[in-house]
């Protein structure tokens, strides 16, 4: 399998530009165990689907070969800039392309200056590869893919590395629980703000834990819709699509909140062969 | 208490189709035209615009999504390059605008004396997002006349339809108090399309006009219903329907533009002057003009 390590982290910029901030330093922390475990897995390529990239007419691939500079978020502004220098795997972002073709999936590239990366991608790449050692391969959320169609683009990312000899990092980013609080907290006191949908949380991450994978896709779609999970958990439908829908159990690093959402750093553990 | 007032509102859509289609110094991508009758359509509105001679422009887009309150853009000078993320083949656009601070920080305040959270964007790296961009250059391509840029909470979608927009009326009513108070002469623009379905793949070239067509029947009669009710000022009668306007034309006004727009101007049973109608890629798009002044709701400059 081309797939050496897994990850499901949040996109919320808040970890990383507070980390000081107590209730967000777990996650901080724990993004950089993962990162350290992800080099671990010595991959040639890390494969990033993030929730915040939206797209709406196909599925797109960064194809620009290096993406640099500062990005502000659009809500979490007074935080200041996120920094970012990603060097593309081109040639792999051309076989997904057309791979995703064959799969019956619109796709292009995306070869832009200027071109307005996400939060969750940046976030997750400058976590995870800090020194940006590593190669990635970033793909979007197109808002009318559903969960199968989103499991085919991981098979499809597989394959595409396997297709060219790469080992690969998957990386799904994107949150827990949706629901947030609309209004200023004091974020030394953030919680997740409702115990329903932490409960569900807590639950989802149990079934992971215990790589319990028929469990968790029949829970999934209830989960997604009680818990108003980011955009429907498309992004572990992401990385149980390029894990062959199997892996052996996983490591919650660490759950908490992000003003009211829920989010976690969850470690797959794959399957033998 | 000081005399300020808002002279006009203008629906002003913000595909950047029509900016492409204009090809302007500022945008890096070239065309053969295209989207002519809605671009047609704005030159009306600019002239419309120019008579007035605003102080400033207040634009609300959709594409400004905030989940923590309502923003407004705080920072005096912002220059950069907005690259769309859904159309990047179409726009790529140098911006260089001067936000009016004190108008902005009066409409900030005011909301949140009325109890919305708000919070001023004071990052001087801020990429100002494409539906503003287009909506002032389609009215204003000089940008010779400051702005205040408001963001779109999310809450129609977070919340309730209707308790978003409730949220967005009293966002107008809180401009209003704004621009009453600081004295300025202003200018609403609602960046809003009207029904949002869409096409999901582009012609070759995006400006092939033998392409372009409403997407959805039944959302283009609810335009016309809706553009009817407007021209005939029937506006207490369009915001009765506009839930469901909202749900069967996925409409864009579900983002509260032209609610925030029509509660600023305390929802006049007024004619709108409708310049033009046109699809973007299967979407509706009116540009429409209350224009206060003339209709002896605001004193003439």
């Amino acid at each position: 399998m081309s797939v050496v390590s897994a990850f499901l982290v949040p996109g919320s910029p808040l970890p990383y530009a507070r980390r000081d901030n107590p209730p967000w330093e777990p996650i901080a922390a724990a993004m950089e165990t993962a990162g350290r475990a992800l080099a671990a897995s010595n991959p040639d390529l890390i494969v990033i689907y993030s929730t915040q990239w939206i797209a709406v007419l196909d599925q797109l691939w960064q194809t620009r070969p290096q993406l640099q500079g500062l990005h502000v978020d659009e809500n979490w502004h007074e935080f200041g800039e996120l920094p970012f220098d990603m060097k593309i795997d081109v040639e792999f972002a051309q076989l997904a392309i057309a791979k995703t073709a064959e799969a019956g999936i619109k796709a292009k590239g995306v070869d832009y200056d200027h071109f307005p990366v996400d939060t969750g991608a940046i976030v997750a790449a400058n976590f995870l590869n800090p020194q940006g050692a590593v190669p990635l391969s970033v793909t979007s959320n197109n808002l009318y893919h559903d969960w199968e169609m989103t499991e085919s683009l991981g098979r499809v990312a597989a394959e595409a590395a396997a297709e060219l000899g790469r080992k690969m990092a998957v990386v799904g980013v994107g949150g827990l629980s949706g629901s947030i609080y609309r209004h200023v907290i004091d974020i030394k006191e953030d919680r997740v703000a409702s115990d329903a949908e932490d409960a569900w949380n807590r639950k989802i991450l149990a079934l992971m834990e215990q790589g319990d994978i028929a469990a968790l896709t029949q829970a999934c779609p209830e989960y997604a819709a009680a818990a108003r999970v980011d955009m429907g958990f498309k992004h572990f439908a992401f990385i149980l699509g390029a894990l062959g829908g199997r892996f052996e159990g996983a490591t919650t690093h660490a759950y908490g909140p992000l003003y009211g959402a829920g989010g976690a750093v969850v470690e797959c553990h794959l399957a033998a062969g | 208490m000081s005399n300020g007032q808002i002279v006009a509102g203008f629906l002003a859509p913000h595909p950047p189709h029509l900016v492409y289609g204009e090809n302007p110094p500022q945008n890096e991508p070239r065309s053969q035209g295209g989207w002519e009758p809605l671009r047609w359509a704005y030159e009306h509105a600019r002239k419309s615009l120019e008579e007035l001679k605003p102080d400033v422009l207040l634009v609300h887009s959709p594409h400004w999504v905030t989940q923590q309150g309502h923003h407004f853009l705080g920072v005096k000078n912002l220059r950069g390059k907005s690259v769309d993320p859904i159309f990047p083949n179409l726009f790529r656009y140098a911006f260089e605008l001067e936000v009016d601070l004190e108008l902005a920080e009066a409409c900030c305040d005011e909301a949140a004396s009325l109890g919305l959270t708000t919070k001023m964007m004071r990052n001087p790296n801020f990429r100002v997002d494409y539906g503003t961009i287009t909506t002032l250059h389609m009215m204003r391509p000089q940008w010779d006349i400051p702005v205040v840029g408001i963001s779109a909470n999310n809450s129609p979608y977070y919340l309730t339809t209707e308790e978003g927009l409730e949220e967005m009326d009293v966002l107008g009513k809180a401009t209003r108090n704004a621009i009453r108070q600081t004295g300025r002469r202003a200018v609403l623009l609602a960046s809003n399309t009207l029904c949002h379905y869409h096409f999901h793949e582009e012609p070759v070239p995006p400006e092939d006009m033998s392409q372009e067509h409403p997407q959805n029947y039944a959302g283009y009669l609810w335009d016309m219903r809706i553009i009817d009710l407007l021209r005939r000022g029937k506006i207490s009668e369009v915001f009765k329907v506009l839930p469901q306007f909202i749900d069967e034309a996925f409409a864009e006004v579900k983002s509260g533009a032209f609610t925030w727009m029509f509660a600023a101007m305390d929802y006049p049973e007024l004619p709108g002057e409708l310049y033009g109608y046109g699809t973007v890629i299967g979407t509706g798009n009116a540009v429409m003009e209350w224009n206060l002044e003339r209709a002896g709701l605001a004193k003439a400059a």
